[in-house]
């Protein structure tokens, strides 16, 4: 059991005071209400098997932030750390701020920002390997960094940056809630810390001592709707109209027209904020290549090469289905094994460097924990499941004479019955890789865009894919090629305007987006701008191109060559956009402190090399 | 659990194995905050936390003070002396004996060739009470060198002289507790948030339980100034103005308690003769603070029960900033606002121990307030350490700012430097470089052997810190509190006490002046020598400050309970027991901007580093706020100039340039800029620091500069890099 100092103030120990029986979002504040059975049992904390005697452990805590207090002094920054131990580059707790006025009428809002124990912790449901767990002690929301790989998905989902990725230990933590100290009565460390009067903790929907408001919202913190965080707020002073990031993440606060407010009647009173890009006046579009390397790099070539091998697959197997007889098998005895065997062996890559996007790649297998809930398990699920049919789909037809035990009818059905579930457990993997990037928190991904990009690889970089295969073959056998190319340049063309289509309704979605989302539309036409036009271009002029090609009846292999280069080209870049262009919905940074601008720089001019500069060497 | 996994995990939490807390004080601001800091079962220090029944900190502490346990270990610490004969050549290693037996040998020499004041001695504001005194008693009564004072003059020395012109005597008249009295706070050149967070919490405190107008004076838009009810954002450099202009509004319209000047104070008549020519009209075209302003503030201020004035650095870094507290002090005394709950001059003051030093440490006198121009003063101490007292000089030395000087003419050829840092604290960097090159001989007395002055010195001795050893502070309510030793000194390094005492050895062998071997010895010679006076701390002793978490002096033999303000009884100190009004004519002799340098540059604290960094640059959790410099520069004076928020600049002034990071903000107005005064090869290659006339304190917070983009910004990036080691 934690121990209480002697003399401990009043200030650290949490009030027990009544709640209403449900918070806002309709949920019990009693989380064990009408269920015993979780009842009376210890955490466990280190070992420790004794329990707490706090007489509401069973009800929901959270945070409570007067924003109008803020100072912005570090100390529940610094108590986190040294309650926690945490390395410089790393904290479970971070103050930001946003700016807004004039001088002399200028006005700091400092956001300190830690985990917010939701009702709907998209963590949890998005971590692959179940590390984490929502308690009924406190509805804390608790992360085993002994569980998770490291894959960081929590920290994409999570809106308020609470999840932690460290690259050194190569897994995330977080905010633990200081539940050793809820056990005995005390506040977190960083709750009991405090010198402003800003943060503060408590049963949820309860307000302390002299402060009144319940907000859900002030400027800079993401929409609640997300997630149904436990933090309640109070912001009372008057803020200016317009409220600024120090950090590089193009986006400003805006306070809504009072005229907008659901009742028109309603004037005065305070006005909410939304989030808006920042003007790219007076901005130059930029090829902006350099920024393209991420950490998400093995992501690119992972979806890339996947997409690819199943659009290849697909031709491979329903090309002869739909009479295009080049393609059948058994004009290739010894080609047809290989290229399905070359397929396994690329996709067998793409998974292996899908892995080193792991903290910890050695705990791989644990991606399938949570197909409950988790789209990372789904994919992987899905993705092995069409990996092991193409397996099966290879064997049974790459090498028959394994089977010739088996009755030839037998052996027929089997074989055409793996190259049907491949073919549909192909797209169906496509579709869970997609679900992972409809995150509410990161606007940019969540569209149905990311769909079409997928099959719209799928169907060009698998056209291609096929007709690599095809090339050496060419001429060396004496098959009736013609129209195999007419084929391919069709399956390229679908898939680019359906990626292209896909890309127009994303760029008008995004437009029209919130902040974060017309930021990133900012970034990707100004700051990639010359990146992302050339990709569009080349995308468009490649379709004109094999459109041409295919009406002129003037198909060539070299033509068709020279068009899959500029589109695989431009598909790596674009994919690589794809990842570096998000504009997270997420807590403003400080000037150095989780400044992307600052951590960058640290990194490149070797700032960084100093541990107590608080940014790591990347070490990808 | 909720959901997640079905089977529950144990839960891990970080333990740090605590098994003991040990009593200390923290030893980076004068706040006084009183610290446990937990051990594990090897002794060795993990964890820190605020005393819950400590008066002054009420169990909170600041980032600074959560982190310090830290400290013990951190990097760049001195393990072993070190010595070398010509400051180019590389140190070597040497014994303590080696070292300390070279040091009296150079001061020795160097006095006896150039006379004993040709060998000065420049200490600090962190070391504890008993340290000072035992310098003290070295400094004056055994190496007998006049030239010889604290980097308190750097921050200090402009409120202890201006208390000394108003009231007769050193000494904050007022508490933290005032706070809960108080009807009107006046916080003028002071951010608690950023520099004292612990008084903004208490400060903060009592105004939610109570609410009392906060009106900041402060050129710059601090999260105090954001806070408080009214914010006066002043021209740099105009404060006496306003401060006289609000006793002339006082005056005018007859606001003034009269009984309290006729009872208490002297000199009213030429006092009201001079603020009569500080009308608000004149005054708003000084100060920029308009004249309704003014108004508003002098008869709140006048007509409040009770009202109180902190500062800090704002006025006291200025070329008048003896004035500056003068006239704080005018303001409270024309109002009756001195030794009664809520009315105080509370000067809020920087280092842990800048009292301890005021008080004991004979830098501006003789032990316990005493001066040296004082014959009975001189006497009495001259006997209690068994010397003549015609061996002591009948005028005080130079100022540490005179010293440096000095060096630089010639005049003192030996330097012994106690926990300061100039290459980094003092204006105009290329000067002191230039000075420090010149000296005979410099002993650098430090924690740290990666200190930037070292690269001048001759010998370091490594010195050990904070609660490695064992003493008192005094904090800025006059409030002594004591540090256990916590941990054994890092290394080979010795305690300040014990290097002063072996230096005593080693400079006066015949043993005639008694060193006590203890601090505490040491502290008894003091608790006699307070007897009587106004810091009496008789009535302390080490276990019962631990016991009450500090006592504030005076505290007579036989009290539980020290006193928490002075002169309540409206005696002062002067020899007619008045308290004297001082006409305060402004000179404006700052260096204004102009069209070739057409910025304000101020300078200040942020809340995560302390002073010139050597301890807090190396706390990772701490430094990482602000781990490089920056400036503060209005977004519309950075667009004008082509400067981008995040890239790096260069500020031009006529002593120098330094290269460091743009961060816009409104904070500032569109003609200032501000820059943290932490950083090596920073701000102080350009600041230019005038000395008060009074305090010899330099102006740090007002010089011109100008300021250009960089095109070449990895070149710029390379440099900075190389000026940071830490």
């Amino acid at each position: 059991m934690y121990k209480v100092p002697e003399h401990e103030p009043d200030y650290a120990f949490i009030p027990d005071v009544e709640t209403p029986e449900k918070n806002r979002y309709g949920k019990a504040i009693d989380l064990l209400a009408g269920n015993d059975e979780l009842k009376g049992k210890s955490l466990n904390i280190n070992g420790d098997n004794s329990i707490g005697d706090n007489p509401n452990r069973y009800k929901q805590h959270g945070f409570y932030f007067n924003a109008d207090n803020c100072i912005a002094c570090h100390a529940c920054e610094a108590a986190c750390a040294e309650k926690n131990d945490t390395p410089p580059h790393l904290a479970f707790r971070s103050v930001g701020y946003l700016e807004g006025g004039s001088y002399p009428a200028t006005q700091r809002l400092n956001i300190s920002m830690a985990c917010n124990h939701c009702d709907n912790p998209v963590c949890l449901k998005g971590c692959p390997t179940r590390a984490y767990t929502k308690f009924a002690e406190y509805g804390a929301v608790l992360q085993d960094p002994d569980i998770c790989f490291g894959c960081g998905y929590c920290t994409w989902v999570c809106p308020y940056n609470a999840p932690q990725l460290d690259p050194v230990a190569g897994h995330v933590s977080k905010c633990n809630m200081c539940v050793d100290r809820l056990e005995v009565g005390l506040k977190p460390a960083c709750a009991s810390a405090c010198l402003g009067g800003a943060l503060d903790f408590g049963l949820v929907e309860t307000t302390p001592e002299n402060c009144e408001q319940l907000e859900t919202q002030i400027p800079g913190f993401p929409d609640p709707s997300i997630t149904q965080p436990n933090i309640r707020f109070q912001q009372q002073r008057s803020l200016p109209r317009e409220m600024t990031r120090t950090d590089s993440t193009p986006i400003k606060y805006v306070r809504d027209d009072q005229n907008a407010k659901p009742d028109p009647e309603v004037k005065g009173g305070q006005s909410a904020y939304h989030s808006a890009p920042l003007s790219s006046e007076g901005k130059k579009m930029q090829w902006g290549l350099g920024k393209l390397s991420s950490r998400e790099n093995p992501l690119v070539i992972f979806t890339l090469i996947t997409q690819a091998v199943i659009g290849a697959f697909l031709v491979f197997f329903l090309a002869p289905v739909f009479g295009f007889d080049a393609f059948n098998a058994t004009n290739y005895p010894l080609a047809f094994p290989v290229s399905l065997f070359v397929l396994i062996g690329l996709e067998t890559f793409a998974l292996v460097i899908s892995t080193l996007h792991l903290g910890r790649p050695h705990r791989f297998y644990r991606a399938f924990n949570n197909l409950k809930y988790s789209p990372v398990s789904r994919e992987v699920a899905a993705v092995a499941v069409f990996y092991n049919l193409l397996g099966a789909y290879a064997v049974l037809n790459g090498l028959p004479q394994l089977f010739a035990w088996l009755p030839g009818n037998v052996l027929g059905f089997l074989q055409q019955a793996a190259g049907w579930l491949t073919v549909m457990a192909g797209p169906v993997s496509l579709y869970f890789m997609h679900a992972i990037y409809r995150i509410e928190a990161r606007p940019y991904w969540n569209h149905w865009q990311v769909l079409t990009s997928f099959y719209g690889s799928m169907l060009t970089l698998g056209a291609i894919l096929a007709g690599v295969f095809m090339i050496p073959l060419l001429g060396s056998t004496n098959i009736d090629y013609s129209g195999l190319f007419d084929g391919l340049m069709w399956v390229m063309l679908a898939g680019l305007v359906i990626e292209g289509f896909g890309l127009y309704r994303h760029a008008h979605y995004l437009r029209h987006a919130t902040g974060e989302g017309q930021a990133a539309h900012v970034e990707q036409t100004i700051t990639f701008g010359k990146s992302y036009w050339s990709r569009n271009i080349v995308f468009a002029a490649s379709a004109m191109m094999l459109l041409w090609m295919l009406l002129m009846s003037d198909s060539s292999v070299i033509g068709w060559s020279a068009v899959s280069v500029f589109v695989v080209v431009a598909a790596i870049i674009g994919r690589a956009m794809f990842y570096v262009m998000v504009i997270p919905t997420t807590m403003p940074g400080a000037f150095f402190w989780k400044n992307p601008l600052f951590q960058d720089h640290a990194r490149e001019a070797g700032l960084a090399e100093m541990q107590q500069v608080g940014v790591q060497v990347e070490t990808h | 659990m909720l959901f997640g996994r079905t089977k529950k995990n144990p839960i891990k939490l970080t333990d740090k194995g605590i098994v003991e807390w040990k009593y200390t004080t923290c030893g980076y601001c004068s706040t006084g905050c009183s610290i446990e800091v937990g051990l594990n079962d090897e002794g060795k220090a993990v964890s820190a936390r605020g005393v819950g029944d400590a008066d002054v900190n009420r169990g909170k502490l600041c980032i600074k003070g959560i982190l310090e346990y830290e400290l013990f270990e951190s990097d760049g610490r001195g393990r072993i002396p070190l010595m070398r004969d010509r400051i180019h050549e590389p140190f070597k290693q040497a014994s303590w004996d080696e070292a300390l037996g070279r040091v009296s040998d150079e001061i020795k020499g160097i006095q006896d060739k150039y006379g004993r004041d040709a060998f000065a001695v420049i200490s600090t504001g962190q070391i504890m009470t008993e340290e000072f005194y035992t310098l003290g008693k070295l400094a004056r009564g055994v190496m007998g060198t006049n030239n010889y004072d604290g980097n308190t003059t750097l921050c200090m020395s402009s409120a202890v002289s201006g208390y000394k012109r108003s009231f007769g005597s050193d000494g904050p008249p007022g508490c933290y507790e005032d706070f809960e009295h108080t009807h009107c706070l006046l916080a003028i050149g002071s951010n608690l948030p950023e520099q004292h967070p612990i008084i903004y919490w208490r400060m903060r405190e009592a105004r939610e339980q109570r609410h009392f107008p906060l009106i900041v004076i402060d050129p710059r838009v601090t999260m105090l100034a954001q806070n408080a009810d009214m914010h006066l954002a002043i021209n740099p450099g105009t404060d006496v103005v306003l401060l006289n202009s609000f006793a002339h509004v006082i005056l005018a319209e007859g606001l003034q308690d009269e009984d309290y000047i006729k009872a208490n104070t002297e000199d009213f008549d030429e006092f009201k003769a001079l603020v009569a020519q500080y009308d608000p009209v004149t005054a708003s075209g000084i100060t920029g603070i308009d004249e309704d302003t003014i108004r508003n503030v002098a008869r709140l201020y006048a007509k409040s029960p009770a009202a109180m004035t902190i500062w800090t650095m704002g006025i006291n870094q200025s070329t008048h900033g003896s004035d500056g507290v003068v006239a704080i002090n005018n303001l409270n005394l024309i109002t009756g606002n001195i030794g009664k709950p809520g009315g105080a001059s509370l000067s809020i003051t920087g280092q842990s121990n800048a009292m301890g030093t005021r008080e004991w440490s004979s830098c501006s006198g003789l032990p316990g307030y005493r001066a040296l121009e004082n014959e009975q003063d001189r006497q009495d101490i001259a006997e209690f350490w068994g010397i003549d007292p015609e061996f002591f000089p009948k005028k005080r030395g130079m100022f540490m700012t005179d010293i440096l000087p000095a060096i630089e003419t010639g005049q003192i050829k030996g330097l012994w430097l106690i926990a300061t840092n100039p290459m980094t604290s003092m204006p105009n960097t290329a000067r002191i470089r230039k000075t420090l090159e010149k000296l005979d001989f410099m002993v650098v007395q430090d924690a740290y052997a990666d200190v930037e002055t070292n690269e001048y010195s001759h010998v370091y001795l490594p010195a050990a810190i904070w609660a490695e050893k064992e003493g008192v502070f005094t904090n800025t309510e006059r409030r002594v509190n004591l540090i256990r030793n916590v941990a054994p000194p890092f290394g080979e390094s010795k305690p300040d006490f014990w290097i002063f005492n072996e230096m005593a050895k080693r400079l006066a062998p015949q043993g005639k002046i008694n060193f006590p071997e203890t601090t505490e010895g040491a502290f008894e010679e003091m608790k006699q020598l307070s007897k009587g006076r106004m810091l009496d701390i008789s009535g302390m002793s080490y276990d019962k400050i631990e016991q009450q978490r500090g006592l504030q002096w005076p505290c007579k033999e036989g009290e539980d309970m020290g006193e928490q303000r002075l002169y309540t009884n409206g005696e002062f100190k002067h020899p007619s027991g008045k308290a004297k009004l001082i006409p305060l004519p402004f000179i404006d002799n700052n260096e204004r901007p102009d069209s070739e340098y057409p910025f304000w540059l101020n300078t200040g604290r942020v809340v995560e580093h302390f002073h010139t960094r050597t301890r807090t640059g190396k706390v990772g959790n701490q430094n990482k706020f602000s781990p490089t410099p920056y400036m503060e520069i209005n977004p519309d004076a950075a667009k004008e100039l082509g400067i981008e928020h995040g890239s790096y600049v260069r500020i031009v002034s006529r002593r120098g340039d330094a290269v460091l990071l743009a961060q816009c903000t409104q904070r500032v107005a569109k003609d200032a800029v501000f820059v943290p005064f932490h950083f090596h090869d920073c701000v102080n290659r350009v600041s230019l620091g005038l000395l008060d006339p009074h305090s010899r304190q330099p102006a740090y917070k007002q010089c011109a500069i100008r300021i250009e983009p960089i095109a070449d910004q990895q070149a710029a990036a390379k440099m900075n890099l190389a000026s940071r080691s830490y």
